[in-house]
């Protein structure tokens, strides 16, 4: 990603998080968007089938399970 | 042994000698404090003392075993060690600060961490809170509000991070035994540095209820201590389901101090090549040939794509830990640590495609972690790429490559921590001219006792030690 690409996007991104960028950060802030968009680009290189879901996998929770969260039937 | 020679063996030094009343919980504790008093000017690990709870609590102990009716038995695995943990662990009384200015100012946490509490029923005491890297994001424990954690075995370096305190703390001989957070190497880059054992359990291992968090998807919690024992000890003392968090394994407390020195010579080991010999300089790269030639090891296996891995942990680390503080980013950007703010400003913007991609990429590389598991035990690989650079060390070169020094310490502990390995760091010394430097022994999911034995047999040979550091006093 070129860096004028970089502050297009995160100029835009931050505006619609409703996010202000103090002028003094920006810099920093769209150089590690660069960074992080590197990084982004070496997981898009690993060539991924369907099947390979992401990692976290959501386990319903019950009514009446007590605690907030509990999932007591979760077993790993 | 006087308390303050007792301080400086082991935790189970300590608690076999108040158990045996050759010393008490309280002299301990005394002994304890004058340590932090002598040494922590300098090195800076703490940022909390509860001493009114320590001595408290040291004298229920030593009331309970002279009256042999106290609530903490004389075979409390941990009696009358004192510890201490990293400050986003909930204290009751204490803000949990995190290592920011920002929670400082938030009411103090109305009770223990779980892991707290468990172990003090096994008899630890607990006398303060350490420092870190602000909301665990850094590698270094440059913490601008509460200042530098410095090494203990050379005051100019830093003690990694960003449980920095915590194994600072251990390797000035504070405490024998310290609590920190692990979410991209935070307790395996200081035990490096510092040349502390360390423990970072397998993903869902131990409950993070009642800590602060970072990146749900990849904190874990673990110990600091100066033996292989005392690590299991401790964590056999903190195991077991709290469903608070969601992501607590439901797993049986599976015990491994007892078995700590089991034979070793059938388990099959193997060093980890390709990325992780590239990103590791020369004294790590020994340090593991050390290890290997310890445990005459020759054999050297891979595990692909481990750089797209550390991408996929960079990618998750900064999304998670952007999104969790964006409400504070909008409103006081200014008060967040300034080595770490703009990165956490910029993890608030990812696309999400990148995240989700991440995340399916961390399942295949798991994959074929197993599949590697099926005909190795345990793996060798380098914690750090380097021993403990000096405190404001912004470039390091690494096998001609010039790279960032903050965020490159973890390269090698991030792609496992990403698919949640237990990995026990142990301290390797003569690799580099005075500094140790520590090696990262991984394991399948769950092999905790495995890897606490190897590193038991390295201790017993030589090859690992975490000495006591002479800390100059001002």
């Amino acid at each position: 990603m070129d860096h004028e690409t970089a502050e297009a996007y995160v100029d835009a991104a931050a505006a619609a998080l409703g996010l202000p960028l103090d002028p003094d950060h920006r810099p920093g802030v769209v150089s590690h968007f660069m960074l992080a968009a590197a990084m982004a680009d070496l997981v898009a290189a690993q060539g991924l089938r369907l099947d390979d879901e992401a990692a976290p996998v959501f386990v319903p929770i019950e009514p009446g399970e007590g605690l907030a969260g509990a999932d007591k039937k979760r077993a790993r | 042994m006087n308390a303050s020679e007792w301080l400086g063996s082991s935790a189970a030094g300590i608690a076999h000698a108040v158990r045996t009343r050759a010393v008490s919980a309280t002299a301990i504790v005394e002994a304890t404090f004058a340590q932090i008093e002598a040494t922590d000017g300098i090195v800076n690990a703490f940022t909390d003392l509860t001493a009114e709870r320590a001595h408290r609590r040291a004298a229920e102990i030593d009331a309970g075993l002279a009256a042999h009716d106290g609530p903490i038995g004389p075979a409390a695995p941990l009696l009358g060690v004192p510890f201490a943990v990293k400050n986003l662990f909930d204290v009751a009384g204490l803000p949990t600060r995190a290592g920011s200015k920002i929670e400082r100012d938030r009411p103090p946490a109305l009770h223990d961490s779980p892991l707290i509490a468990r172990l003090e029923q096994a008899g630890a005491v607990l006398v303060g809170a350490l420092n870190m890297d602000e909301y665990a994001c850094g590698f270094t424990t440059e913490n601008s509000h509460d200042g530098p954690t410095r090494n203990p075995h050379d005051t100019a370096r830093i003690a990694g991070g960003s449980s920095g305190g915590s194994a600072a703390a251990v390797a000035a001989g504070q405490v024998p035994l310290t609590l920190g957070s692990d979410t991209n190497g935070s307790i395996r880059v200081p035990a490096s540095l510092c040349g502390t054992f360390g423990l970072k359990p397998t993903y869902g291992r131990l409950p993070r209820t009642g800590t602060y968090p970072f990146v749900a998807s990849l904190d874990h919690l673990g110990p600091f201590a100066r033996t292989a024992q005392d690590l299991a000890l401790a964590y056999d003392a903190m195991q077991g389901l709290d469903r608070r968090d969601p992501a607590c394994a439901e797993r049986p407390v599976e015990p491994t101090a007892r078995t700590l020195a089991d034979r070793i010579d059938t388990l099959r080991i193997a060093v980890l090549g390709d990325y992780f010999q590239e990103q590791a300089g020369p004294e790590a790269r020994h340090a593991v040939a050390r290890v290997a030639d310890a445990l005459r090891v020759q054999r050297s296996v891979s595990l692909p794509q481990a750089a797209r891995a550390r991408a996929a942990a960079f990618v998750i680390s900064n999304a998670e830990g952007g999104a969790l503080h964006l409400p504070d980013l909008r409103t006081r950007a200014a008060d967040f640590e300034p080595l770490s703010r703009d990165r956490l400003l910029a993890g608030a913007l990812l696309p999400a495609g990148w995240v989700v991609q991440a995340q399916r990429l961390r399942r295949w590389f798991a994959l074929r972690a197993a599949e590697l598991f099926q005909e190795v035990d345990v793996l060798i690989a380098p914690a750090t790429p380097c021993a403990a650079p000096a405190i404001g060390t912004e470039w390091l070169t690494i096998n001609g490559q010039r790279l960032p020094a903050r965020p490159s310490l973890g390269l090698l502990t991030q792609p496992i921590s990403l698919i949640g390995l237990p990995v026990c760091a142990v301290p390797v010394w003569n690799c580099h001219p005075t500094m140790p430097i520590g090696v990262q022994l991984i394991a399948a999911p769950w092999r905790e006792g495995m890897l606490l034995r190897v590193a038991h047999q390295l201790e017993l040979t030589g090859v690992a030690q975490a000495p006591v550091a002479t800390v100059p006093t001002r």
